[in-house]
C-alpha cells in the first residue's frame, strides 16, 4: 500500500500480484484492505485497489463536487498507471463509480464487472435505507447467512467516516443520473448479483444489465451483498471466465 | 441577564401508549396520530402565550424549526415569527433558527428575516442552524457529507445579501444566482446572530470567529449540559475569544407556582409527557457523517463526564418519563417551585454555567394553557426582575438595539 496524489485527492493505493491490470473499486463500507478475495484475484492479475476520497485514510472528498468529478478521479488513476485499457470491477458504491467511469470514458475500460451495484432507483421497489437499518437488520440484509458471517473488524470511527462519505453519492436516493448514462457504456459487462441481497434486491442488477448495451446478468446463489466472501467459488469462477483468465480456486 | 420565552410546540394529544409502542417521534411518525384541528388550537395557544410573554417582561420570543415530528410542530419558524412580529411590541423575535441548508435558494432566509425585521421594527435575532439529523438529513434529504458545506455557502450568501447595497452575482457550489438584490433590506444594520449547537467543535469555531452567540439547546438535564458548556468556555479561553456571558444561550424547562406542592400538582403530567414522547429511532439521531470524527470524540468525552454524575438507569428513567417530579428537578431537567426557589436556582445555574441568555421553556408537553399562563406571569413578573442584576456589568451585543430601550426605561 502507498499513498498517491491524484489532483486534489491523496489516497491509499493497494497493489497486489502481477499480470494484466485490474482496477477494483470498493463498496460503501470501506476498503477491504488485503482481503482474501483480492489476493485470489492477484494470483493471475495485477490488482490495483484505490481507496475512495473521504474513506479510511484517504482525503479529497471536498473536491468531488459530483459524480462526474468522482468518475474523472478514477480516469486520472488509470492514466497514471500508464495502461491503455483496463478491466474494472466495482462492488456496491464502487460498482456505481465503475459504471460512471465506463460511460464517460468508454475507451479506457476493457471489460466491466458490476457486483451488487448501487446507482439505480425504482419507486415500485424502493431500496432499504442502509444508513438507518439497525445493526442486526443490516447484517441480515448484507449476508445470506448472517450467523456465520465474519465479525466486523473495522474501527467504529472509521466506519462512520466511510459511511458519511458514501452519503455524498448514496443519500437520500442513490440515483445520480446513471440510468441516462448506462447506454454510453461500450465495454462488455457482467452484472453479478447475490440472490439474497437485502440491501439491493436482484431486480436492480437485472435492470442494470438491461440498460447496458452489451451486458449479461448472472445471479450468485447462496450470497447476499458480499458474494466474494459468501460464495467465493462461484464468484471467482464468474469473474475468471468473464475476464478470460480463471484463477485456480484455493478456498477461503 | 436576558430571558426569552420558548416552548417546543409539542402535539398535545398523542395516545397514552405512544412511548410503550416505541414509535419514533420523528421522521416517520404515523400521521394518523394527529388531528389538524388540534394543531390549529395549539398554534393559537402558543401565539397567545408569547403575546403575554411580551407584556410580562420577557426579552425575546423564541421560535424554532423542526420537521416531521409531533415533538415540535413548527416546520417554518418564520411563519410563527410573522404572527408574533405583528402582534407584539417590545420583545425580540428570536428565530433560533432557520436551517440554512434547507432553503433553496438560501436568499429566502435573508428575505424573510429582513421582512420580519421590517414588520417588527428591528426586533429580529437571526438564528442559523444546521438542523437536527432528523430534520436536515432524514426529513429534508441532505447528505451528511454536504450539510456543513451547504450551511457555510448559504451563510456567506445570506450575509452578503444583507450587506451589499448593489445587485451582485453569486456563483456557489450549490446556489447560482445572477442577480441578488434584497427587497426589503433589514432595519438593523447588522443582525445579532445566534447559532445553536450540540458540542461540535466546528460550530464553536464558527461562533468565535464571527462573534455569534452560541446556544446549547438541550433538554437532557444539567449533568449532560454542564461538561459541554464548561468545555465551550474553556475553548473560548483557549482561543482568546470574548467570554461575555451574553454570547451564550441555554434552554431550561421551568415550572413555577405559588407553592412547591402546587408546582408538582400542576406540572408533573406535562413534564412526563414531554420526556416520555421524545423517543426517536436512534439511527435517525446519529447518521454517519453528521459530525466530524473530531467532534464525535470530543462529545464522547463530555458524555463520559455526564455519565459519572447520572447513571445510565437514571438517564433511561428520565427519558421515558419515569422519574418523579422532584427527581427531574434535582438533576436539573426542570427547575420547579415557588418564584423564590426558581429565582435562586436560576441564579446558581446561570452563574455556574456563565449564561447570559436564558431560553426559558415555560410550556411542556400537554400542559394546559392556564398553567402556562400562570407560569409566564410568575416568571415574568416575580422571577426575572430579581435576576436583572446578573451579568449587568457586561454589554449585550447579541440582542437587537430596539429591544434594549424600553428595558432601560423599565429599570429606571
Amino acid at each position: 500500500m502507498q499513498f498517491q496524489t491524484f489532483g486534489a485527492a491523496t489516497v491509499r493505493l493497494f497493489r497486489f500480484g502481477q499480470g494484466r491490470p485490474l482496477l477494483w473499486l470498493h463498496g460503501f463500507e470501506g476498503h477491504p484492505g488485503d482481503a482474501p478475495f483480492l489476493k485470489r484475484l492477484a494470483e493471475t492479475r495485477l490488482v490495483i485497489a484505490p481507496e475512495h476520497p473521504g474513506f479510511g485514510e484517504s482525503d479529497g472528498l471536498a473536491a468531488m463536487h459530483d459524480i462526474t468529478d468522482q468518475a474523472l478521479h478514477f480516469r486520472r488513476i488509470i492514466r497514471a498507471l500508464g495502461v491503455r485499457r483496463i478491466d474494472v470491477v466495482g462492488h456496491c458504491l464502487g460498482g456505481m463509480f465503475a459504471a460512471e467511469l465506463a460511460a464517460i470514458s468508454p475507451h479506457l475500460v476493457r471489460r466491466l464487472v458490476l457486483v451488487n451495484s448501487y446507482g439505480l432507483w425504482d419507486d415500485a421497489n424502493p431500496l432499504p435505507d442502509a444508513f438507518s437499518l439497525p445493526p442486526p437488520a443490516f447484517a441480515a440484509a448484507k449476508w445470506a447467512k448472517p450467523e456465520t458471517a465474519p465479525a466486523a473488524t473495522d474501527d467504529p470511527m472509521t466506519r462512520q467516516r466511510n459511511l458519511g462519505s458514501a452519503t455524498k453519492f448514496l443519500w437520500p436516493i442513490p440515483d445520480r443520473g446513471l440510468t441516462r448514462r448506462l447506454p454510453y457504456i461500450e465495454a462488455p459487462t457482467l452484472v453479478l448479483h447475490g440472490t439474497q441481497n437485502g440491501l439491493i434486491p436482484p431486480a436492480y442488477g437485472q435492470r442494470l444489465a438491461s440498460l447496458i448495451p452489451n451486458a449479461a446478468f448472472q445471479a450468485i446463489e447462496g450470497a447476499a451483498h458480499m458474494p466474494m466472501i459468501e460464495a467465493p467459488e462461484a464468484f471467482d469462477h464468474a469473474l475468471g471466465s468473464f475476464l478470460g483468465a480463471e484463477p485456480e480456486f484455493r478456498g477461503r | 441577564m436576558k430571558f426569552h420565552w420558548f416552548a417546543e410546540a409539542s402535539y398535545p394529544k398523542l395516545p397514552a401508549d405512544f412511548r410503550a409502542r416505541k414509535i419514533s417521534s420523528w421522521v416517520d411518525t404515523p400521521k394518523a396520530l394527529h388531528d389538524p384541528h388540534v394543531v390549529g388550537e395549539m398554534c393559537r395557544m402558543f401565539i397567545r402565550l408569547m403575546q403575554q410573554a411580551d407584556r410580562d417582561g420577557f426579552d425575546g420570543l423564541a421560535v424554532n424549526e423542526h420537521h416531521q415530528t409531533p415533538f415540535a410542530v413548527t416546520p417554518s419558524p418564520n411563519l410563527l415569527a410573522a404572527a408574533l412580529a405583528h402582534t407584539t411590541q417590545r420583545a425580540a423575535i428570536l428565530i433560533i433558527g432557520d436551517s440554512l441548508a434547507l432553503y433553496n435558494p438560501p436568499t429566502r432566509v435573508a428575505e424573510e428575516m429582513a421582512w420580519l425585521d421590517c414588520l417588527s421594527g428591528g426586533r429580529v435575532i437571526a438564528g442559523f442552524v444546521f438542523g437536527t439529523p432528523m430534520d436536515s438529513v432524514f426529513a429534508y434529504g441532505i447528505p451528511p457529507a454536504e450539510l456543513r458545506d451547504r450551511f457555510e455557502e448559504a451563510r456567506q450568501l445570506i450575509l452578503k445579501s444583507w450587506a451589499e447595497q448593489e445587485p451582485f452575482a453569486f456563483n456557489g457550489k450549490y446556489t447560482k444566482l445572477r442577480y441578488v438584490n434584497l427587497w426589503p433590506k433589514p432595519i438593523q444594520p447588522k443582525f445579532p446572530i445566534w447559532v445553536p449547537g450540540s458540542g461540535s467543535v466546528e460550530t464553536w469555531d464558527l461562533c468565535i470567529e464571527n462573534d455569534y452567540c452560541y446556544g446549547h439547546l438541550s433538554f437532557s438535564g444539567l449533568h449532560a449540559a454542564k461538561p459541554l458548556v464548561d468545555a465551550w468556555w474553556e475553548y473560548c479561553d483557549m482561543r482568546g475569544a470574548d467570554t461575555n456571558p451574553h454570547r451564550m444561550a441555554f434552554t431550561q424547562l421551568i415550572c413555577c407556582a405559588n407553592t412547591d406542592a402546587e408546582a408538582e400538582r400542576l406540572y408533573t403530567d406535562g413534564v412526563k409527557y414531554f420526556y416520555r414522547n421524545r423517543y426517536t429511532n436512534p439511527a435517525y439521531e446519529a447518521p454517519p457523517g453528521y459530525r466530524s470524527s473530531k467532534s464525535v470524540q470530543a462529545i464522547m468525552g463530555h458524555r463520559k463526564i455526564a455519565e459519572s454524575k447520572l447513571s445510565a438507569e437514571d438517564r433511561a428513567r428520565a427519558a421515558s418519563g419515569e422519574m418523579s417530579f422532584w427527581e427531574y428537578d434535582k438533576h436539573g431537567f426542570i427547575i420547579a417551585g415557588t418564584p423564590e426557589r426558581v429565582r435562586q436556582r436560576l441564579r446558581e445555574m446561570c452563574t455556574d454555567l456563565r449564561i447570559g441568555q436564558l431560553i426559558a421553556c415555560l410550556h411542556q408537553g400537554d400542559l394546559p394553557e392556564e398553567v402556562a399562563v400562570e407560569n409566564t406571569r410568575l416568571v415574568g413578573q416575580e422571577v426575572i426582575p430579581g435576576l436583572r442584576d446578573l451579568w449587568a456589568e457586561h454589554e449585550d451585543r447579541w440582542t437587537p438595539a430596539a429591544t434594549h430601550l424600553p428595558l432601560a426605561k423599565a429599570a429606571e
